[in-house]
């Protein structure tokens, strides 16, 4: 009996074992359209402040999800608004932290190996499309603003046999760069890549992708976590996300 | 190449392992062999982890034992956080894959024939000794297999580990979410290697397992 228990305990030991780092100083976590732009901002922060900073990327509406039940997030970049206002009334971040900190830019990409690059969204009609990558309309934000502009232009249910959706924005892409869909609607912010070409689509076919943080609650770092906001909203930080064809708070 | 991800993984899926056998083997034996009221229910809702999609298992999951959840809660208190830690991808390895075992096991504690415990009772030996010398080496077959089909269900667990202990990298971020990761940034280099590298991890185990099965019975 006494060695059954002992495994038990031993168990329990192990468990209380903690794995990897523990001082991870400022846990941010953020939209899956900043996985380009934060690559570069984070070891940029690190260097200025001497900080280390985890980056967690994934999709919003999965995040606030999370931290909402403890995850140990310092900071939120969500890439849509309304995600901060709804844990912010639920005061899980907190509301005098808030900031938008950029507006994300719809645009239509085409995979290089499906010939010439569209140029306008009617084009997505053509018989050489059979697949448009579009992320998941019901919850991700850019899915909701290709939603939006398909039906200003008149295309949306002509075009939903052909729609296939991506659980965020950064998968949209790779099913264009598997070859999978032959064009897409993304983030400008994740275009850059060898496998599309892109034109940007009009701002004015869809709502703003207004992209706000906060600092979280349960933050036991907040300075840290508003420290690194302020650096994404400042000059350095600016010059890197417009690099990435965000357009900045003041633009839009 | 950050290797964390290894590390963590076999530590995760070992653990869990461990604990889905304190816990899977004496369950699919009492459903085996004892009549309780409410047998047959449980006996069905063991699988329930097999069916619901694994995110949304690993959002109930997050709502029990979140800081929001009545056990989060409580462990708050004690100082212990589960949530978003290692703890978390064990318990979620091992909420995917106790069902394997349990069935396994089961089938195999169900194929052992009473009368040969019975003869060992009229013997003389207490129940807790006809169980570890009769029951449990008869139906160990089955239940090796339970553990190895558990052992790699908990390995490769991603979508409850992806919702309550969270992608987070050198503290949570096991090989199936670091591959995943690599993958969505389109580095299928290194989503290569990893998946190259828990194939041969889990294959070697499995081998290391497998002997020590043996030597036991």
């Amino acid at each position: 009996m006494t060695r059954r228990l002992s495994i038990v305990i031993g168990l329990l030991a192990w468990l209380s074992v903690p794995a990897g780092a523990q001082v991870t100083e400022v846990a941010v976590f953020g939209a899956s359209d900043l996985a380009l732009a934060f690559k570069e901002i984070v070891p940029k922060f690190e260097r200025a402040l001497s900080v280390k900073v985890t980056l967690v990327l994934g999709s919003t509406g999965m995040l606030a999800k999370q931290i909402e039940h403890g995850a140990p997030a310092d900071v939120f970049f969500a890439a849509d608004q309304t995600f901060i206002e709804d844990l912010a009334g639920k005061g899980v971040v907190i509301p005098e932290t808030r900031a938008l900190y950029a507006q994300g830019r719809l645009v239509l990409a085409t995979a290089r190996s499906a010939g010439p690059k569209l140029t306008d969204l009617r084009q997505l009609s053509e018989p050489r499309i059979r697949h448009v990558a579009v992320a998941n309309p019901a919850h991700a934000p850019y899915g909701r603003a290709a939603e939006q502009a398909l039906r200003a232009v008149g295309v949306w249910d002509e075009l939903r046999p052909k729609l296939v959706y991506g659980e965020n924005i950064r998968h949209a892409l790779q099913f264009m760069e598997s070859g999978a869909a032959e064009a897409g609607l993304i983030a400008l912010s994740l275009a850059n890549v060898p496998a599309i070409d892109y034109v940007t689509v009009d701002r004015a076919l869809h709502a703003p992708l207004n992209q706000s943080v906060a600092v979280v609650r349960r933050s036991r770092r907040p300075e840290l976590g508003l420290a690194f906001i302020q650096f994404v909203n400042g000059a350095e930080g600016r010059v890197v996300m417009k690099r990435f064809g965000f357009l900045l708070p003041g633009e839009f | 190449m950050d290797f964390f991800p290894i590390a963590l993984s076999a530590r995760v899926s070992v653990t869990a392992t461990a604990l889905t056998m304190l816990t899977g083997i004496p369950l699919a034996w009492a459903l085996a062999r004892r009549q309780f009221p409410g047998r047959r229910l449980l006996d069905a809702l063991v699988v329930s982890p097999l069916v619901l999609p694994p995110t949304v298992l690993g959002y109930y999951l997050l709502v029990v034992i979140g800081s929001r959840g009545p056990v989060g809660r409580l462990l708050d208190g004690l100082g212990v956080s589960l949530a978003f830690t290692w703890r978390a991808a064990v318990i979620a390895a091992w909420l995917g894959s106790i069902p394997l075992l349990i069935k396994a096991a089961q089938a195999g504690f169900d194929g052992v024939d009473v009368r040969l415990e019975q003869a060992a009772r009229t013997l003389g030996r207490t129940e807790w000794s006809v169980f570890w010398s009769v029951t449990l080496p008869l139906a160990w077959r089955s239940i090796t297999a339970g553990i190895v089909l558990a052992f790699c269900r908990a390995f490769g667990d991603f979508g409850i580990t992806l919702m309550v202990a969270g992608s987070i990298p050198g503290r949570t971020q096991t090989l199936p979410l670091a591959i995943y990761d690599h993958v969505q940034a389109n580095e299928m280099a290194q989503a290569n290697v990893l998946s190259l590298v828990a194939v041969v991890m889990v294959v070697l185990l499995l081998i290391g397992v497998g002997r020590l099965a043996r030597l036991r019975y």
